[in-house]
Order: structure tokens, then C-alpha cells, then sequence
């Protein structure tokens, strides 16, 4: 391996590209064709010649659809689903990963079976209790539903983030005087730090990005980004720039977010079977 | 793997009278208890009541206008759904597009974790680059593939109408079903190709070297050496995106919704109809949904066994390996 081979030189670098293509192409499709005039869009060849305007971002926030409140509705369910879910979460996860008892491994096999359920078996239930409690159709609802999904992940996550916390370090703090409420608060919390970082972004990911639960118990007045995407497609014809805009604005936050926690993302991402980068 | 059975507690003894045993066991009346308590009391409403639910309501005639009312029904719905031919169809249609996507992206991520590894510089920026399409709502995935594959906009379609490729994808029985797989594919491959690379970096660069002075080539380093230290994390990999691959529905709903002519209507979509499309169903939904909870129940099972012991498969990164 020391020796660098032609091989290693020149061809993997090469399918290092086509790899990397592969992934962004698409992506970069979607910005450009955000940026085209409607006309540059329809034609059938491909045009990559065009003068740059904003004029499908400002059809989608002025035009007749009401991406703005679209845009609130995201932000309100992501932000409190992911809040709720990583304060319980890293409470519970905490205590799993230090309660030695008989039904700790029931436990973790419950909640790691909630998370793995079947989106679809789940919404019917879900839909008919919230029907029954009149939560269809409501901001609350949503959040509650995203924490369907988000609070077994937190919980799963956080601890296995704790249970690579050394034992030393806590075992230190008992000694010292700490109580177990001091070890898990000022101990263990501080350490995490990056887990609970990455279990948020995580978190918010997931819930910013759901369309399933959002379109079976939301509504009208609760459409989040991407259930606007599923409106703009069953209107008459695709406006390919609208979509292409509103592809733009769903995933930047998510593609920022993500990577800025990229060292993380592999031990987040495995439900904390695998670490390192 | 060793570490797993040496945590394990249920090998300890039970102390039951003794004052203050040095490895007491925990109770329900602890600090780490009330610590779960809150999370435990949401995911019980939010998981157990939609269960009994969903028992309840495969036995019953399920109304929802004008409030919501169950009706026994005893086994009817099951009946009417075990009966249904095109229930099964869906089911063996569920079933190729499991294992092709699985299948396909444990492969592809393969080789991207290899290739990504091999690359001596910018591999850091690359890998950010290839994992970028798992962060995309998988409805707005769906709809890009549409774009990207439009017969007459497309710049995948020209690219395919240029090398003479059936271009209208999505309106043919014949190729619905790859163009769904092949999306779905492509925003997961990164995924496994992320969690492939950190097994891959922690196989001990001096084993490989020590193949290598013994004569071994590349590829018998790789399939001999580095592919069996990698097993658990292979191992995670598929369990991670098997399990995706049940619970996600959003890419064909976005794109085919079921068609043309059902031969993308896998099982979630077909649920999905029961419930909210068709003279409401929900009790034959409820039977189906059943059906997948249990498939996701055994996956789970595999997955705390052979990873949700402390400590088990936990692959740490090597100090110094990088580049």
C-alpha cells in the first residue's frame, strides 16, 4: 500500500469523480434549473446557457401558493418535535444505558421496534385516534406525530452516545461527591455534547423531511414544504422551476445541517452501532 | 463480541434481602428510572394504544364520518385480505423491490467505501459531496428522478434517448419498478458507503500491509482480509437500510404512486390506498398493517441481538490511520 500504483494514481481518482457525479448531478439540476427563466426550462435540449433570474424563488413565496406559511409550519413541527425529542430522549437514554435491570434488554427491544414500525401500519391507527381527539389537521398534531418516530430514535441514540462516555470520568464525579443527578447533568450532558448535536440535526432531518405522516393526518391549514411539493405536482402540468425553487429551499438547510456534523453522522446514522468516522 | 456477553446482567445472581449489594440490580423506584419515565409514558401513548388500535380495528367494520366507530366484525377483514390475490401480488412485488434495493446498495456502497478509501487526497471533500442526496426529503427525491427522467425535459432521458433507451419510464409496466428501485438507490447507496468506509478504516492498516508483503493483490486483501474484520459493520449496514426500505413509501408515492397498471404497488402503498383512497377500508389496512408489523418486529429482534448489547460491534476508528 505504501507504494503508490499507477492504479491508485490515476484510476481512482477517476471513479472518485464518476462516484461523486453520480451524487451531485442531480442536486446541481435541481439549483440550475431554480435559477432558468420558464422558457430556458421547457425547451427540450439541454440548455446551460441562460440569464440566471430569481424569479421562480419569488413566484413560490409571492405567487398563489402560500409557501411562506408553508415554510412556518416546517419550521414550528421540526423545531419542537426535534426539541421534545432530544430532551426526553437524552433523559431516557441516559437512564437505559445505566439501568441494570432484567428489563432493560425488553426495553431497548421496544423502543427500537417503535422506531423500525412500518410509517404506514402506523398512520391508520394514528389517524383514527387523532380523528377521535381532533388533532387532525392541527400544528400539534404533527408534532406529535414526528415524535412518533423522532423519540424512540433520541432515546436509541442518546444512549449509546452515554454509554461511550468512559467510566472513569463518572465513577470520578461519585467519588468527588456528585450525586446521580450531578453525574448525568454536569457530567455526562457536557460530554455528549456532540452526540446530543447530532441527534438533533438528526432528528430535525427527519422531521423537516417527512411527507408521509404530514400528508395523511395534515391539512390545509398545516402544510409543511414538502407536502406543497405533492400540491404543486397534482395541480394541472409540473411547473418543473416552482418545484425546482421549492427543492432548493427543503433541502439547503438539511444539506448545511448535515454536513456540519458529518464526523458524527456515521454513529448517528447506524442507531449507534458503528463510531468513528 | 465478547464484550456483549460479559456485560450482559441477567448472569448475576438476584439480591434480594441483602443491604447494599456492590452490583445491586435496579429497580423501577431509581434515579435512572424517573429518568425514563417521561420519555417511556410518550412512546407508550404513541406506540401502544395505535397497537391494541390496530388489533382492534382488523376485527372491525371501521367507520370514520361523522365520528369514529368500531363494529365487530370478527375475521372478515382477514379473510378478505388473505383471500386477495392482488394483496399477495403486492406482497411478492414488496418483495423484489426489498431485495433489489437492499441488494443493490449494499453492493454500490461497497464499492464506493472502496474507492473513496483508496483516494489519497480530497477524499474528505468527496465523501461530503457523495453523501449528499440522503439529506433530500425523499418525496422531493421522488420528484427530482421525475424531472431528471421527464421524456421530453429530462436530462437523464436525453442522455438515455441519446444512446437509444426507452425514455418514458414510468408509464411502463416493464420499467416502473427499476426506475423507483434506481431512485431509491441512489439516495441510499451514500448511506451504506458512509457506514461501509468506517469499517473499512478500521481494519488495521499493518494486517494489510503484512498481506501485501506476503504477495497478496489488492482484491485478495480486500475480499480476504478487510471484508471479514468489516462483517458487523456490513451486518448493520443492511439491517439499517432493510429496514428503511419497509417503513419509506414517499419515492413511489412522489413518482408512480402504485402504476402503472399496479406494478409499482408495493405493500405500504396498497395500505395506504385501503385506508384514505378507497371506500374506506381501515380494517382490511389494519390487517395489512399487522402483517408488516410483524416482519418489522422480527428485523428488530436481529438488531438488539447482535447489536443493542453494550458495547457489541462497536467499531472504533483506529488513532492515525488517516491519510
Amino acid at each position: 500500500m505504501r507504494r503508490r500504483s499507477n492504479l491508485q494514481k490515476w484510476l481512482v481518482p477517476i471513479l472518485a469523480v464518476v462516484v461523486g457525479l453520480w451524487s451531485a448531478v442531480p442536486i446541481a439540476w435541481m439549483l440550475i434549473t431554480s435559477l432558468k427563466p420558464q422558457t430556458a426550462i421547457r425547451t427540450s435540449g439541454i440548455t446551460l446557457l441562460f440569464a440566471p433570474t430569481l424569479e421562480n424563488f419569488s413566484n413560490l413565496f409571492f405567487g398563489g401558493n402560500k409557501v411562506g406559511s408553508f415554510l412556518v409550519n416546517s419550521l414550528v413541527v421540526s423545531l419542537v418535535s426535534t426539541f421534545i425529542a432530544v430532551a426526553l430522549g437524552c433523559m431516557a437514554g441516559y437512564g437505559i444505558a445505566h439501568w441494570r435491570s432484567r428489563h432493560s434488554k425488553g426495553l431497548s427491544f421496544w423502543i427500537i421496534s417503535t422506531r423500525m414500525a412500518p410509517i404506514a401500519a402506523v398512520i391508520v391507527p394514528l389517524f383514527v385516534m387523532f380523528r377521535t381527539v381532533g388533532l387532525v389537521n392541527t400544528l400539534p398534531g404533527l408534532i406529535i406525530a414526528c415524535l412518533s418516530f423522532n423519540l424512540p430514535f433520541a432515546i436509541w441514540l442518546m444512549s449509546a452516545f452515554f454509554q461511550q462516555v468512559p467510566k472513569s470520568i463518572e465513577e470520578a464525579a461519585l467519588v468527588d461527591g456528585c450525586n446521580k443527578f450531578r453525574g448525568f447533568w454536569s457530567v455526562a450532558l457536557p460530554v455528549s455534547r456532540p452526540g446530543i448535536i447530532t441527534t438533533a440535526v438528526l432528528c430535525l432531518v427527519f422531521s423537516w423531511n417527512d411527507y408521509a405522516f404530514s400528508s395523511a393526518l395534515g391539512g390545509p391549514n398545516t402544510s409543511t414544504l414538502p407536502m406543497a411539493a405533492g400540491a404543486l405536482v397534482t395541480q394541472s402540468g409540473i411547473d418543473w422551476g416552482l418545484l425546482s425553487a421549492l427543492g432548493v429551499v427543503v433541502a439547503t438547510p438539511m444539506l448545511i445541517a448535515g454536513l456540519a456534523v458529518r464526523r458524527h453522522l456515521v454513529t448517528g446514522l447506524s442507531l449507534g452501532a458503528v463510531t468513528g468516522e | 463480541m465478547s464484550a456483549a456477553v460479559e456485560a450482559r446482567p441477567t448472569a448475576e445472581p438476584r439480591p434480594q434481602l441483602r443491604g447494599k449489594p456492590t452490583k445491586e440490580r435496579h429497580g423501577f423506584r431509581t434515579f435512572e428510572f424517573a429518568l425514563m419515565a417521561p420519555a417511556l409514558l410518550v412512546l407508550g401513548l404513541l406506540s401502544l394504544i395505535p397497537f391494541v388500535m390496530l388489533i382492534a380495528m382488523s376485527f372491525s367494520k371501521v367507520k370514520t364520518l361523522g365520528g369514529v366507530s368500531l363494529e365487530f366484525a370478527g375475521l372478515d377483514n382477514w379473510t378478505a385480505v388473505l383471500g386477495d390475490g392482488s394483496v399477495w401480488a403486492s406482497w411478492g412485488r414488496s418483495l423484489v423491490y426489498f431485495s433489489s434495493i437492499v441488494i443493490l446498495e449494499m453492493a454500490l456502497g461497497f464499492v464506493f467505501a472502496v474507492i473513496l478509501h483508496n483516494l489519497l487526497r480530497g477524499r474528505s471533500v468527496m465523501l461530503s459531496l457523495v453523501l449528499l442526496p440522503m439529506f433530500l426529503a425523499p418525496v422531493m427525491v421522488g420528484l427530482l428522478g421525475r424531472f431528471m427522467l421527464d421524456s421530453t425535459i429530462g436530462l437523464y432521458a436525453q442522455l438515455m434517448q441519446a444512446l437509444g433507451l426507452d425514455t418514458d419510464v414510468f408509464a411502463k409496466t416493464s420499467t416502473a419498478l427499476p426506475a423507483v428501485i434506481m431512485i431509491d438507490v441512489w439516495e441510499w447507496t451514500p448511506l451504506v458507503a458512509l457506514i461501509m468506509l468506517a469499517g473499512l478504516t478500521s481494519v488495521p492498516p499493518a494486517t494489510l500491509e503484512a498481506a501485501s508483503v506476503d504477495g497478496a493483490g489488492f482484491l485478495r486483501r480486500l475480499f480476504f482480509i478487510a471484508v471479514p474484520q468489516m462483517m458487523p459493520v456490513i451486518l448493520v449496514a443492511l439491517l439499517v437500510r432493510s429496514m428503511d426500505a419497509i417503513r419509506y413509501y414517499d419515492i413511489i408515492t412522489a413518482t408512480t404512486n402504485g402504476g402503472p397498471a399496479d406494478s409499482t404497488k408495493i405493500i405500504p402503498i396498497r395500505l395506504y390506498e385501503m385506508a384514505f383512497r378507497f371506500n374506506n377500508q381501515i380494517g382490511r389496512a389494519a390487517v395489512v398493517g399487522l402483517t408488516m408489523l410483524v416482519f418489522s418486529i422480527v428485523l428488530a429482534n436481529i438488531f438488539v441481538k447482535v447489536f443493542g448489547e453494550k458495547g457489541a460491534a462497536h467499531v472504533t476508528n483506529v488513532a492515525g490511520d488517516k491519510h
